[in-house]
C-alpha cells in the first residue's frame, strides 16, 4: 500500500517527467481513480509550466568558487579557536599564581613591556597598521600580492597581471561629498559638496554594481 | 509505539511547499529582473533614504601614477590636509613613479550591516562591508575592488587610521591607477 510521501514522491516524479513509461502509466491511472490527487497534480503541472516560461533552466552562481574559500577559511578559524579554548582551559589557575610569584618577574614584565612599545612605535605609529587577512582574485591570472611598507607607513595590496586600461580611455573622477543608501531598493546615491547628485550606485541582477549617470 | 513511516512521512515536504517555495523564487527573481541592466536604462534620481547605522568613515582616492609631469591628466583634485603627505608615501612604494595625481575622492560612511561604496570614479571602485571594530583599533572589513562590472580582488582586512591601505591597479596610459583607502580619525 502506497503511503502519501510515496504519493508526494511520484507526483514530483511524474511532474518533473522523471517516470519510465510503466511508472508514467501506472501513475496516471492512479489519477483517474483519484480526484483529489488528480487535482492536485494539474495545479502543480500548471505551476510547474509558468515556472518553466519564466525561469532559466540553471543560473550562475556568481563567485562561487570565492564563496566555497570562505567557507574553509571560516571552518579552519572555527577549529583553531576551538583548539585555543581547549588549551585554555587545561591551563590552571594555580600555575598562573606559582607564576606572580617568581622574584624576577617584575623586571621580566618591564623588558617585555618595552620591546613591545618598541615594535609598536616602529610598525604604527598612530597605533596599529592596517592589515590584510586574505586576498581571492577571481580571474587566475591576476595575482594579488601583501606587504607592509614601514617606510610608507602603509599596507599595500598590489594587483599583478591586470589587463591595462586603453589609453584612449577617458578615466573621470567623482569629488563626492557624502553618499545615501537605500537597502530596501539596494542603492546608493552620490552626492558632491552642494548635494547634486553625482551617480547612483545599483546592482543588476547578478549582483555586479552599476554606476548611473 | 510511533509508526516510523507516519514520522517520516510528516518530515517529508509535500509538494504543494515545494512548488510554493518555486513560486516565491519566481516571484524574487521578477523583482530582481525588473530592477537590473535588462530594463530600459533610467536616470539616476535622488532616493529618499532611511540613514543607516555606521561604524566609521573612510576615505578612498584613485590616483594617477606616472614618471613624466607632462602626461598628468590636469585633475584639479587635491588631498585632504590629513592625507598631504600622500604623495610622498606612494612614492616611497610605486616606484620608479614620481608624480600622483588625484584623479577622484571620496568620504564615505561605513554602514553597519549594510553594504557601502567608495566610488571615486565609475572606472574603479571600492565595495566595502563592515564586520565591526577590529581588536586594538579599526574596523574589520570586507573589501572588493571592482573595475565597472568585474571584481577584480576580494579581501579581509583591519583598517586602521592612519595606516592607509594603497591598492596598485592596473595600468594606464604610461602610468598605472592606484586606490588609495584610509579610515579617518574621530
Amino acid at each position: 500500500m502506497k503511503t502519501p510521501s510515496d504519493e508526494n514522491h511520484d507526483l514530483i516524479r511524474w511532474l518533473d517527467g522523471e517516470m519510465t513509461p510503466a511508472e508514467r502509466s501506472a501513475f496516471e491511472a492512479t489519477l483517474k481513480n483519484d480526484p483529489e490527487l488528480a487535482a492536485e497534480a494539474e495545479s502543480m503541472r500548471q505551476l510547474s509550466e509558468n515556472l518553466k516560461a519564466h525561469l532559466p533552466a540553471e543560473m550562475p552562481v556568481p563567485h562561487a568558487d570565492f564563496f566555497n574559500s570562505q567557507i574553509q577559511v571560516r571552518i579552519a578559524q572555527m577549529e583553531a579557536d576551538e583548539a585555543r579554548e581547549g588549551r585554555k582551559s587545561a591551563e590552571s589557575t594555580a600555575a598562573w599564581l606559582s607564576w606572580l610569584r617568581m622574584p624576577w618577574l617584575a623586571g621580566a614584565a618591564a623588558a617585555a613591556f618595552a620591546v613591545a612599545g618598541l615594535v609598536w612605535m616602529q610598525t604604527s605609529p598612530t597605533g596599529g597598521a592596517s592589515t590584510i587577512a586574505s586576498t581571492y582574485t577571481p580571474n587566475p591570472a591576476v595575482h594579488a600580492q601583501v606587504f607592509h611598507s614601514t617606510e610608507a607607513g602603509a599596507t599595500v595590496l598590489m594587483l599583478d597581471g591586470l589587463e591595462p586600461i586603453p589609453a584612449e580611455k577617458k578615466v573621470a573622477g567623482f569629488r563626492v561629498h557624502h553618499a545615501e543608501s537605500d537597502a530596501g531598493v539596494a542603492t546608493t546615491t552620490l552626492f558632491d559638496e552642494n548635494g547634486v547628485v553625482l551617480a547612483v550606485v545599483a546592482l543588476n541582477a547578478l549582483g555586479q554594481p552599476q554606476v548611473l549617470k | 509505539m510511533t509508526n516510523p513511516e507516519i514520522r517520516m512521512t510528516m518530515d517529508l515536504p509535500t509538494p504543494k511547499t515545494i512548488w510554493q517555495g518555486r513560486l516565491l523564487l519566481l516571484l524574487c527573481s521578477s523583482f530582481v529582473l525588473s530592477n537590473s541592466s535588462f530594463c530600459p536604462a533610467q536616470q539616476p534620481e535622488a532616493i529618499p533614504a532611511k540613514k543607516p547605522a555606521t561604524d566609521g568613515k573612510v576615505w578612498g582616492a584613485l590616483v594617477y601614477a606616472t614618471t613624466d609631469a607632462a602626461k598628468l591628466t590636469g585633475s584639479t583634485e587635491k588631498a585632504p590636509d590629513s592625507q598631504k603627505d600622500l604623495s610622498s608615501r606612494l612614492a616611497k612604494v610605486f616606484k620608479p613613479y614620481t608624480h600622483f595625481e588625484i584623479i577622484g575622492q571620496h568620504l564615505q560612511d561605513v554602514f553597519r550591516e549594510y553594504e557601502s561604496w567608495v566610488v571615486p570614479s565609475r572606472d574603479l571602485f571600492l565595495k566595502i562591508d563592515s564586520k565591526g571594530p577590529a581588536v586594538g583599533g579599526g574596523m574589520d572589513l570586507h573589501l572588493q575592488v571592482w573595475r565597472e562590472q568585474q571584481v577584480l580582488v576580494k579581501t579581509d582586512a583591519v583598517l586602521r587610521p592612519g595606516s592607509p591601505l594603497f591598492i596598485g591597479g592596473p595600468k594606464w596610459r604610461d602610468g598605472q591607477l592606484l586606490f588609495v583607502l584610509d579610515l579617518a580619525k574621530n
